[in-house]
C-alpha cells in the first residue's frame, strides 16, 4: 500500500512539473465548459427569427394573414416581422440578411382565394437561415390549410361567411407536454458527452505512462526495487482515476453556471461520475496493454475513445438508428453515463441512478481485472 | 539527396512505424467503416427520425391519424402506452412521440375538441417533427373540423362531403436566395454529415503530435536535423504520412456514405478539394503542437481542447444558422467554420470546385501558417541544449 502511494506520488509530482496535470485536470476542462457556454447557451433559447413581408394584395385574406397567421406569433416573441414594398424589397432583405425570409402576397391573392380560383403565398428564404425559413414555412403551411378546410365547410354547407367557418375551434390540438421530465436539454446533452468524451482521454494519463516508464528506462530501475510489479500497475491505474474524476467534477461544476446546467442531486452524480471514470480507466488501461509503445498506445486509445464516442451517442443520436447499433451503444460505457446523468435530471429524479451506475461499475470491474492481468506483459524492463 | 527525396522517406519510416503495429492497421479499417454505417443512419436519404405513436383509443379515427403520419413520410413506432411513449423519448430511442388518448374516436364524432399529448426530445430534428406532425394532424382532422361546421347531417356523411369538396386552398411557392433550389427538401441540417466528418479528421490529425513528440524523444529528429535536412522537410515527412492516412480515410468515408447511403457532400471535386485543404491544416496544426508541446501526455490534453474546442467554436457542433452575428464572425476565426461555408457552398448552392476557391485559399493559408510556424518551433526544440 505504501509503495503504491509513493508511486502514485512520484507520478502527479512529475505531472505538475511538466504542468500537464494543471492542464488536464483544470485548464483543458475549463476551457472546454468555457466554450460551449459561448456557443450552446443559445441553442435551448433560439433568437426569433426575423421576417418580411410584402403585402401586395391589401385584400381581406391577405390581412388575415398578417393578422392572425403571423402577428400573434409576434406578439408571443416567436418571430420578429417588418415590412417591404414589394418582393424586390423582400428579396433584397432576405439576401442582405437583415430578414431571414419573406413573404410576398401578389395582387389579386384574396380574390382568387374568395372566388375559388388557385393562390399563392410566396416564401423566399435565406439558404444560410435554414431554420428560419424552415419556421417561414411552417406559418405558411398553416395558414394553407386553414384557407382551404374554409373553402372545404363553406362548400360542405353550402352557406356562411369566411369568419363563421373560421371561428369553429380545431376539433384535435396538439399540445407539448412539459419539458420537466428525465431529459437532458441540448446545452446539457452536449456538456454532458463532451465530458464523457473527454474522460476517456484523460484516464490515459496514468496506466500508459508505464510505457513512457520502460522507453526512458526508468521502469527498470523502479522493478530492481522491491515493490510488487502489481503495485505498479495499481499505482498508475489510480492516477488515471484520480485525474479523471478531478477533471469530469471540474468540467460538470464549471458548466452549472456557464451553462445553466442543473445536474441532479450531487450524491447521484458523484457517484455516476466515480463509476465513469472506473469504468473509462480500465477500459483505456485494456486498450493500453495491447500496444508496446506509448505512441501506438495513444493511437490506439483516441480510436477506441473516439468509437465509442460515437457508438455511445455523444456525437450522433445513436439510440433512433435502433437495431445493431442501439444494442451496440450499450456496451459504451458513454451511453450509461449520459443516461445516468438524464435518470437524475429534473423535480422528481431519484438521488442515485441506480443502473447506470452498476453498469459502469461492471464496466469498470471487467474492463481492470483484465488490463491488470496482462499488465504483466508491459511492467516488464 | 534532395529535399522531396528526405521528406518521402521520412514519410515513409513514419507509415511504416505505424502500419507495423497490426492493431493500428484494423483500426485504420475499423473506423472507417464504422463512421460510414453511423453517418449513413443517420444523415443520410433513408434516415427518418423515429415517431412513436401510442393509440390508447384503437377506433377508426385514430388509425387513419397512423396511417396519414405514416404516409406523410415518418418512421412510425407504435407503442403500448403513454408511459412507455415517455420512456422511449426520455430513453432516446425515439425521437417525439404523439399520444392518442381514448376517447379521441367519441370526441370527434361528438364535436368536442380534445387536446392530443405530444413529447419531443431536445434535439434540433425534433422540432421539425413536432411541427411536421402537427400539420398532419390538422390535414386529417380537417374534414372532421368542417362537419363541426355544417351539422347538418350524419359525421360520416359529412366526412364523406368534406372530402369530396373541391378546394383550390393556397400554394406556398418556396425558394431560396441566390438559387432555385426549392427549400422543401431540406434541412438545417444537410451539413451534419459534413461537420462530423472534419470534427473527426481534425481529432485524429492532432495525435500526430503524440508521433512527432515521441521522435523527438527517440533522438530521430534530432539525427535528422543532423543530416542537410531543414526542419521544415522533417516536418513536411512528418506530416505527409499522417496527412495522407486521415485525407484516405476521409474519403473513404465520404465515398462510402454516398454511394451506399446516399448521405450528399456536393459537387464531387469540390468536396475532395476541402477535404485535402482540411486535412492538410490539420496535419499543420498537429504538427505545431508536436513541436511545441513537451511532453505526450501534454500534446494530448492540448489537443482535444483544441479538437473539441474549434469544432465547437466553428460550428461543426451546433449549426452555424444557430449563431448571432457576433459568434458567427467568433467562428470564421476557425479553420472548421471555412471549410463548413466551402460545403455549404456546394450542398445548398449546387457550387463547384471553383465557388469554393475562397474557402479553399483560407484553409491553405492556414495549412502553410501552421507548418511555418511548426518548423520553427521544431527548429529551436532541436537546437536548444537537451
Amino acid at each position: 500500500m505504501r509503495a503504491i502511494l509513493l508511486l502514485m506520488a512520484k507520478d502527479l509530482r512529475e505531472r505538475v512539473r511538466d504542468r500537464s496535470l494543471f492542464l488536464l485536470a483544470l485548464v483543458v476542462p475549463f476551457g472546454l465548459a468555457a466554450v460551449f457556454s459561448l456557443v450552446f447557451k443559445d441553442v435551448d433559447t433560439q433568437a426569433a427569427p426575423t421576417f418580411a413581408l410584402a403585402d401586395q394584395d391589401h385584400g381581406q385574406i391577405a390581412t388575415a394573414f398578417a393578422e392572425q397567421a403571423l402577428r400573434p406569433l409576434e406578439r408571443r416573441g416567436v418571430i420578429r416581422l417588418r415590412a417591404a414594398a414589394g418582393e424586390r424589397e423582400a428579396r433584397a432583405a432576405v439576401e442582405r440578411r437583415d430578414a431571414d425570409a419573406a413573404y410576398v402576397i401578389p395582387p389579386g391573392f384574396s380574390a382568387a382565394v374568395t372566388s375559388g380560383r388557385p393562390a399563392t403565398i410566396q416564401v423566399i428564404g435565406n439558404a444560410e437561415a435554414q431554420i428560419g425559413s424552415f419556421v417561414a414555412r411552417s406559418i405558411a403551411d398553416a395558414f394553407a390549410s386553414e384557407v382551404r378546410y374554409v373553402q372545404v365547410a363553406l362548400a360542405v354547407k353550402g352557406s356562411g361567411t369566411m369568419e363563421q367557418a373560421a371561428a369553429v375551434p380545431e376539433p384535435v390540438t396538439v399540445e407539448d407536454l412539459a419539458a420537466e421530465r428525465r431529459q437532458l436539454s441540448v446545452s446539457e446533452g452536449f456538456a454532458a458527452g463532451m465530458a464523457v468524451f473527454f474522460l476517456f482521454f484523460t484516464v490515459q494519463f496514468g496506466f500508459s505512462s508505464i510505457l513512457d516508464e520502460r522507453r526512458e528506462g526508468t521502469l527498470a530501475r523502479l522493478l530492481a526495487a522491491p515493490v510488487p510489479r502489481a503495485a505498479i500497475a495499481v499505482a498508475k491505474l489510480l492516477n488515471g482515476f484520480v485525474v479523471g474524476v478531478a477533471a469530469t467534477a471540474v468540467l460538470l461544476v464549471a458548466a452549472a453556471p456557464l451553462l445553466g446546467a442543473r445536474w441532479g442531486h450531487p450524491l447521484g452524480v458523484g457517484l455516476l461520475v466515480v463509476a465513469g471514470t472506473l469504468a473509462a480507466t480500465g477500459v483505456m488501461a485494456m486498450v493500453a496493454t495491447v500496444a508496446t509503445t506509448a505512441e501506438r498506445a495513444a493511437n490506439l486509445q483516441s480510436i477506441v475513445a473516439v468509437l465509442f464516442g460515437v457508438l455511445g451517442g455523444v456525437f450522433v443520436p445513436i439510440q433512433q438508428l435502433g437495431g445493431v447499433f442501439g444494442a451496440l451503444s450499450l456496451v459504451t460505457p458513454h451511453r450509461w453515463f449520459l443516461q445516468g446523468l438524464a435518470d437524475l435530471h429534473g423535480e422528481h429524479a431519484p438521488v442515485v441512478a441506480a443502473v447506470p451506475t452498476l453498469a459502469l461499475l461492471a464496466f469498470g470491474a471487467v474492463t481492470t481485472g483484465v488490463a491488470l492481468l496482462r499488465s504483466g506483459r508491459m511492467v516488464r524492463p | 539527396m534532395t529535399t522531396l527525396t528526405a521528406v518521402w522517406a521520412i514519410a515513409w519510416a513514419n507509415l511504416v512505424r505505424l502500419f507495423r503495429d497490426r492493431s493500428n492497421l484494423f483500426f485504420v479499417v475499423i473506423f472507417p467503416i464504422v463512421l460510414i454505417a453511423v453517418f449513413g443512419l443517420s444523415f443520410g436519404s433513408g434516415f427518418q427520425p423515429p415517431l412513436g405513436v401510442a393509440d390508447a383509443d384503437g377506433g377508426p379515427q385514430a388509425a387513419r391519424l397512423v396511417r396519414a403520419l405514416e404516409q406523410a413520410g415518418h418512421r412510425v413506432v407504435r407503442v403500448g402506452s403513454a408511459e412507455e411513449a415517455r420512456d422511449g423519448v426520455e430513453r432516446g430511442r425515439l425521437a417525439g412521440a404523439l399520444v392518442i388518448p381514448a376517447g379521441y374516436e367519441r370526441a370527434l364524432r361528438g364535436y368536442v375538441p380534445l387536446t392530443l399529448p405530444y413529447l419531443g426530445r431536445n434535439e434540433p430534428d425534433a422540432l421539425q417533427l413536432g411541427a411536421a406532425v402537427r400539420a398532419a394532424v390538422t390535414r386529417v382532422t380537417m374534414p372532421a373540423r368542417a362537419a363541426a361546421y355544417a351539422r347538418d347531417g350524419s359525421f360520416d356523411e359529412l366526412v364523406a362531403r368534406a372530402e369530396a369538396a373541391p378546394a383550390p386552398g393556397v400554394t406556398v411557392a418556396a425558394s431560396t436566395v441566390g438559387t432555385a433550389t426549392a427549400l422543401a427538401g431540406m434541412t438545417g441540417y444537410d451539413v451534419a454529415a459534413t461537420s462530423q466528418l472534419l470534427l473527426f479528421m481534425f481529432l485524429t490529425s492532432m495525435n500526430g503530435a503524440t508521433a512527432l513528440i515521441e521522435s523527438r524523444q527517440l533522438g530521430v529528429s534530432r539525427r535528422m536535423y543532423a543530416t542537410p535536412v531543414t526542419s521544415r522537410g522533417i516536418l513536411l515527412g512528418e506530416a505527409a504520412g499522417r496527412v495522407g492516412v486521415a485525407l484516405l480515410q476521409g474519403l473513404i468515408i465520404m465515398a462510402g456514405s454516398a454511394l451506399l447511403f446516399g448521405v450528399r457532400w456536393g459537387d464531387p471535386a469540390g468536396a475532395v478539394a476541402l477535404l485535402l485543404a482540411f486535412a492538410l491544416v490539420g496535419g499543420g496544426a498537429g504538427m505545431l503542437l508536436g513541436a511545441a508541446a513537451r511532453t505526450g501526455q501534454q500534446a494530448t490534453a492540448l489537443g482535444l481542447l483544441l479538437a473539441l474546442g474549434l469544432a465547437a467554436i466553428g460550428g461543426a457542433m451546433v449549426p452555424l444558422d444557430f449563431f448571432s452575428a457576433t459568434l458567427r464572425r467568433l467562428a470564421h476565426l476557425t479553420p472548421h467554420a471555412w471549410a463548413l461555408d466551402g460545403f455549404a457552398e456546394l450542398l445548398r448552392r449546387d457550387g463547384t470546385l471553383a465557388d469554393v476557391l475562397p474557402q479553399l485559399g483560407v484553409l491553405a493559408a492556414y495549412a502553410a501558417a501552421f507548418f511555418a510556424l511548426g518548423a520553427w518551433r521544431l527548429r529551436k526544440a532541436l537546437t536548444a541544449g537537451p
